[in-house]
């Protein structure tokens, strides 16, 4: 019963992680981008909330409903003002930008709110839980899986059946041949950065009522979300989500053998998959 | 026959001036500690490692296309290689820095393999999750005092004087190692085809260069240097934790001084270490906020002035200092 519970704290646990995940796979599936800023716009997201919510007394449900559309601007300005001068096949400018910019952005939240860690009081959110089958489950992380579901369907959903969709991976598949066919790449490109960056919104409020956040965590939410990334398979929406349910059971099961291991373990899990199915467990390749 | 009014020289009168100053220089730095203070030692001996990581980054990123943000995995492996050597098998410290260098090729070999499945940016992540798994192992490691690191005991057998002979002979031989290694393969056949992959990796496939045996064995060298640089570091500090060996802050070092200096050029990296390393001295003290500019001026230089100060600098003056390709020049006329 053990690790059937550890197993199921880890697949809540690594929905969170796939909420960080399919933002950075659209943006490598579209852009063959990696943002290294990308867990540190979790953490500025976060704190903005937190800061929000002291400031006008309001319950995470509005933070959400704020961070979305900051999150989705954010993205935006950082494709319009950054990333758009760096798309394209060397991978060096991208890299190197966005690592510039996480080092500035971890160094300008430690300025304004200091190393402390902090957290969003989601009230009797965070410490109601149910029953399942004689497994104690949290209705919050249930809360995060289910959203973490719903993001993942509805962002397939929307690049197989609309219009943006179409255009986005006509973009991802020739951008010249897109632009050709009256695409406007640029604006795409920024469009699909503002959709990743809103879904971190969502995931910032999710991981600063489920835990804490502090300025320098940027860098271990960007490797989670890679690491989902690539176990599930590159470029696959569904395969960032079971990437991050494996990389979230690998952790809690490693951290229940001995408190100092998860992360590890989530590492290994990681290193294996690479050596034994580098396409990612759900690519058809 | 009339001879040709043109001809092939690699050496120009800078690069020759400064060659002679490269090497007056390494013969000075052992010099130091009989007429210099202890604190300037322990300065050159920081920029000494601070020019040896950066070159074999820019070795990675600059030839080899590889851009690494985890290269603190060899430097902690470099270092906890010497303090383990010293501390269990009872080798000579000194002795032991250039032993240092084994362990960081053994884990570089498979991670490479491992790595290289990864597309693009994708290598760069993989590379900071090899150096998280590091850390993270070392610090599970009892026998290597987990996460509190280690003291390098070895050392108080020697006298202050004695040690800081030893470390500045050995920062010596690490710079001749990084720059005069990489500018003396530069020169020869194996730097043609590394100047090639830098310009155009698939065009230096097409023309016969292996590109993956090429890349393999740069990340293996480029570990052993950076190996080499963090046990060199570790000795002056005495101490070393998981913490501090596998920071992550050593990546945007070598990230810092090699975009800003020029990447793929071996004058790059001493420019940018010098601007660094003078840099820090003068606005550290402003802590964040000198970061939040190191942060901004790395994004702008990878933007709008990919090949860093170096060729900014070219384009006023060609004066270059370790030629590693031919020039061609007009024959003096004969009087």
């Amino acid at each position: 019963m053990k690790w059937v519970d550890a197993v199921v704290q880890g697949l809540l646990l690594g929905s969170l992680y796939a909420q960080y995940a399919i933002g950075m796979s659209l943006m490598f599936g579209v852009m063959r981008i990696v943002n290294i800023a990308h867990g540190d716009l979790v953490v500025l997201l976060a704190l903005i909330g937190i800061s929000i919510a002291a400031v006008l007394g309001l319950g995470p449900g509005f933070i959400v409903l704020l961070l979305v559309p900051i999150g989705a601007a954010v993205g935006w300005i950082l494709q319009r003002g950054i990333l758009n001068w760096a798309v394209g096949e060397d991978p060096l400018p991208s890299l190197i930008a966005t690592f510039g910019l996480s080092l500035a952005l971890q160094n300008f939240m430690l300025t304004v709110w200091q190393a402390d860690t902090r957290s969003l009081d989601a009230g009797a959110l965070t410490t109601r839980s149910v029953e399942l089958m004689g497994i104690h489950v949290g209705v919050l992380p249930l809360l995060i899986a289910v959203v973490a579901v719903v993001l993942t369907w509805s962002l397939h959903m929307a690049l197989k059946t609309t219009k943006f969709g179409r255009a986005l991976r006509a973009a991802a598949a020739d951008s010249v041949a897109a632009t050709i066919s009256g695409v406007n790449t640029k604006a795409i490109y920024a469009q699909a950065t503002a959709i990743a960056v809103a879904v971190l919104g969502i995931a910032a409020v999710f991981q600063a009522t489920r835990t804490t956040v502090s300025p320098s965590d940027g860098g271990a939410q960007l490797i989670y979300a890679f690491e989902a990334v690539i176990i599930g398979g590159m470029g696959s929406i569904w395969g960032a989500f079971v990437g991050g349910l494996i990389l979230g059971v690998a952790q809690v099961v490693g951290s229940r053998i001995d408190p100092g291991w998860g992360i590890l373990i989530g590492h290994l899990v990681f290193l294996l998959v690479l050596a034994w199915r580098p396409q990612g467990l759900l690519s058809r390749r | 026959m009339q001879p040709t009014p043109y001809v092939v020289r690699r050496h120009t009168v800078s690069s020759k001036i400064a060659i002679v100053v490269a090497i007056l220089l390494l013969l000075a730095i052992p010099t130091m500690p009989f007429w210099a203070s202890s604190g300037h030692i322990r300065l050159v001996v920081e920029l000494s490692c601070l020019i040896a990581i950066a070159q074999m980054w820019n070795l990675l990123a600059g030839y080899g296309g590889m851009v690494s943000v985890g290269q603190q995995a060899f430097i902690g492996a470099g270092g906890y290689s010497l303090f383990a050597l010293s501390a269990f098998a009872g080798l000579n410290p000194f002795w032991s820095v250039p032993l240092a260098m084994i362990l960081p090729a053994l884990l570089a070999a498979p991670s490479y393999l491992l790595l290289r499945k990864l597309d693009g940016p994708y290598f760069a992540i993989g590379t900071w999750v090899l150096a998280e798994t590091f850390r993270l192992i070392t610090g599970n490691l009892d026998v290597l005092n987990a996460g509190s690191g280690m003291t390098l005991r070895a050392m108080s057998q020697f006298s202050a004087h004695q040690r800081e002979v030893g470390l500045t002979i050995l920062c010596s031989l690490l710079l001749l190692a990084t720059i005069g290694g990489t500018f003396l393969m530069l020169r020869s056949r194996l730097g043609l085809a590394l100047t090639a992959m830098r310009d155009d990796a698939v065009s230096a496939a097409s023309q016969g260069v292996n590109v993956g045996r090429m890349r393999f064995w740069i990340f293996v060298v480029a570990a052993m240097g950076t190996g080499l640089a963090g046990a060199v570091y570790y000795m002056a500090q005495l101490r070393i934790s998981p913490g501090s060996g596998f920071d992550p802050y050593w990546s945007s070092i070598c990230i810092f001084i090699v975009m800003v200096g020029g990447i793929g050029r071996l004058e790059g990296p001493i420019i940018g270490a010098l601007i660094y390393f003078f840099a820090t001295r003068l606005f550290g003290e402003y802590g964040a906020t000198y970061l939040i500019v190191l942060g901004i001026l790395t994004l702008i230089v990878a933007l709008f002035a990919p090949g860093g100060l170096w060729s900014l600098l070219s384009k006023v003056r060609d004066w270059p200092w370790f030629p590693v390709g031919h020039r061609l020049e007009r024959r003096a006329e004969a009087p």
